[in-house]
């Protein structure tokens, strides 16, 4: 067993007693087994494993903060974000977290002008944890860890500083997270429905906040991650790809979409128009061949790109129409009605 | 409930005694809701948010308004809207089916004048989504009366200034599909909130800063002393964390009031609804896309977001804190410690929940 493997494993004893309440609460009386396939298989292991893979990358960085020596674990925690990035819900929604941990889409540059002035300041706040959580969001997390481990002109010792800085705040970050569902989000989940839980009050809307996820979270890759670059035909905007600099956009969106499936076959088994959609999307997102999308500035390579991101938009369409009505759940009446 | 009705109805048609609120069992707050058979209704609700009543609609609905003496609702059709329906809420029986006229549509919210004698509608030219506010005659079955300009494009809530016929009037600026809503000018939108006199003459009219013109102003709260808070739908990049609580008062400018950067994105860019509290001291702003609401301040400093999915009508509670409807069913108090379930009632709760004057 590698240390990676014995630290994701941890948190599943102390959650051993979150899990006997639930069940003492009337999880096993619950007629289907969704949610907590769900939050079982899907969404705690994720969460364990972002936090035991950026503890991981924030120890090594102390170790030695040189960009060769963190790379791989810097793909490894962002490896382990895109498995669990979709869950936009419970710890993840506080303080500001989601955003701090991997801050894009960023139309207005705030990253690199937050970064670049925690560099021309040389500011003390990366010697302040305490402190350090209270930086912009646009200056931490996944996405400043990048440009501080990939842009060359980014040397010395303050970017060192910097580095460790923000390993360590993602690290907090993703132990806060893991630690809140165990010790207590998970239980509201399922718990939905049982007397005293005013969070879920029903288990369909625990069942709908997930499908929600799933939901938004294709949209968001096709939309946002693919979207975003597409631009339009007369302006494509290679460079607004998602993780270019680190050469991981393409990447991010085939990871995003065996997260996705976890999400929708832990939530509904029975999918078999949703799975097949989704083995589409993965094998075309596969033969893409084109980590950054820089192909969406060339006629033909557009084209793949588009036709990748009806793919996923088929997924969502197959989701909406199998999942769905069988978990007895839509998109929200009001949200849905945007009015 | 249906056998009171009959028999109020019956009593109705031969001798006529002054009927009131009381008669309906004073309602706190009148909503518009999904069924459980898929059918739609106009709920009248008591303060602690059980349905008093519930009236069929031909569609769904969007918002409505209260008479302020006779006990009548006028129910909104969802925005493309082809029907307005008056309502009495102690027979249950429509009393007036209004239809806008040729080439115009409602957009899904009016509001009576302070005499209860007219009743205004928001509404568009159905091919140029141009404003217009329909005058409907109320001591007189409802007869249309005129219309004025809205005063810009694609207007949606309208409410009266307290204690005068003052009208503020959110003007969207978005112009839509006549079918099928489908939004024609993103690129060039330009919203703005527009004051007008009792003879329909622009008394004021302000507009956001130029970077917000893709912020589109929808719906309306009257705090203490002419204060008007208005509620903003942000049409540009989503990733832009724009603020979505606008404050204004008559002759002076608008004024945006932002979240906290860890905040901002909470809310998707999308205010459903809008209310202040019974104090007027707090501002509470409903987003069912972002499954939140955000509670700021009078002065429009943020204080607290509060989860609960697809919360989006929002009333104040009679005492402390806000009464949030949902799609889900619910019926919630919302108070500084969070959200606190009063009952389930409907299958889903549509946008608004509006309170009847006191």
């Amino acid at each position: 067993m590698t240390r990676t493997q014995a630290r994701a494993l941890r948190p599943h004893r102390a959650l051993t007693g979150g899990l006997i309440l639930a069940l003492a609460l009337g999880w096993a009386a619950m007629a289907r087994a969704d949610v907590p396939e769900s939050v079982q298989k899907h969404i705690l292991p994720g969460y364990a494993a972002f936090s035991a893979a950026t503890q991981e990358l924030a120890e090594k960085a102390a170790d030695d903060c040189s960009p060769a020596a963190l790379q791989p674990a810097f793909h490894a925690a962002f490896d382990a974000w895109i498995a669990v990035a979709h869950l936009r819900l419970g710890p993840v929604e506080e303080d500001g977290r989601a955003l701090a941990i991997a801050f894009w889409p960023d139309p207005k540059g705030a990253g690199a002008r937050t970064l670049a002035r925690l560099i021309a300041d040389a500011d003390p706040v990366a010697t302040d944890p305490a402190a350090f959580a209270d930086v912009s969001v646009a200056g931490r997390g996944l996405t400043t860890l990048e440009r501080l481990l990939h842009d060359p002109a980014l040397t010395g010792g303050y970017a060192c500083t910097l580095t460790r800085a923000v390993a360590a705040d993602l690290a907090r970050m993703a132990a806060e997270v893991d630690i809140g569902w165990q010790g207590g989000f998970a239980e509201l989940m399922l718990t939905a429905g049982q007397p005293g839980n005013t969070r879920y009050l029903t288990t369909a809307e625990a069942r709908q906040a997930l499908f929600t996820q799933l939901i938004t979270g294709l949209n968001f890759t096709a939309d946002q991650r693919l979207g975003r670059p597409l631009g339009t035909f007369d302006r494509p905007r290679p460079e607004r790809a998602e993780a270019r600099l680190s050469g991981r956009s393409l990447r991010n969106v085939a990871l995003s979409l065996a997260a996705l499936e976890s999400l929708a076959v832990t939530l509904h088994p029975d999918s078999p128009a949703t799975i097949a959609a989704f083995a589409k999307a993965r094998a075309l997102a596969t033969a893409l061949a084109d980590p950054v999308l820089a192909g969406v500035a060339t006629p033909g390579g557009r084209l793949k790109v588009e036709i990748l991101q009806q793919a996923i938009q088929a997924v969502r369409a197959a989701a909406e129409a199998e999942i769905g009505p069988r978990l007895g759940v839509s998109l929200g009446f009001n949200a849905a009605d945007g009015d | 409930m249906a056998t009171r009705r009959h028999i109020l109805a019956g009593l109705l048609a031969t001798t006529l005694p002054r009927l009131g609120w009381a008669d309906a069992g004073n309602p706190a707050y009148l909503a518009a809701a999904q069924g459980a058979g898929g059918g739609f209704d106009l709920h009248g609700l008591n303060a602690a948010g059980a349905s008093l009543f519930a009236i069929p609609l031909p569609a769904r609905g969007h918002a409505a308004t209260a008479h302020p003496t006779r006990p009548e609702a006028v129910a909104f059709a969802r925005r493309p809207g082809i029907y307005a329906l008056v309502i009495h809420c102690v027979t249950g029986q429509v009393q007036a089916r209004l239809t806008p006229p040729a080439g115009r549509q409602f957009n899904g919210h009016g509001c009576f004048s302070q005499d209860g004698a007219v009743l205004y509608t928001s509404e568009v030219v159905a091919e140029t989504s141009e404003g217009r506010i329909g005058l409907w005659d109320a001591a007189r079955g409802y007869a249309r009366m005129g219309e004025w300009a809205s005063g810009g494009i694609g207007p949606h809530d309208l409410r009266r200034l307290p204690g005068r016929d003052v009208l503020v009037v959110a003007n969207g600026g978005i112009q839509t599909d006549p079918d099928d809503r489908t939004k024609l000018n993103i690129a060039t939108m330009r919203p703005n909130l527009c004051y007008l006199t009792p003879e329909g003459a622009v008394q004021d009219q302000v507009e956001l800063a130029a970077e917000y013109y893709q912020n589109s102003i929808r719906h309306l709260a009257l705090g203490p002393d002419g204060a008007v808070a208005f509620a903003l739908q942000w049409e540009g990049d989503p990733a832009d964390p724009v603020p979505l609580l606008g404050l204004h008062r008559m002759g002076t400018s608008a004024r945006l009031c932002p979240a906290p950067e860890a905040e901002a994105y909470a809310m998707q860019g999308y205010a459903g609804s809008i209310a202040f509290d019974a104090s007027g001291g707090l501002i509470g702003l409903t987003s069912p896309k972002g499954g939140v609401v955000q509670i700021f301040g009078a002065e429009g400093a943020f204080i607290a977001t509060h989860s609960r999915p697809d919360a989006c009508g929002i009333a104040a509670a009679d005492a402390a804190g806000f009464i949030v409807t949902d799609g889900g069913g619910t019926v919630s108090h919302l108070t500084d410690s969070g959200f606190a379930p009063l009952c389930r009632g409907a299958a889903a709760w549509d946008n608004h929940l509006v309170p009847l004057a006191t």
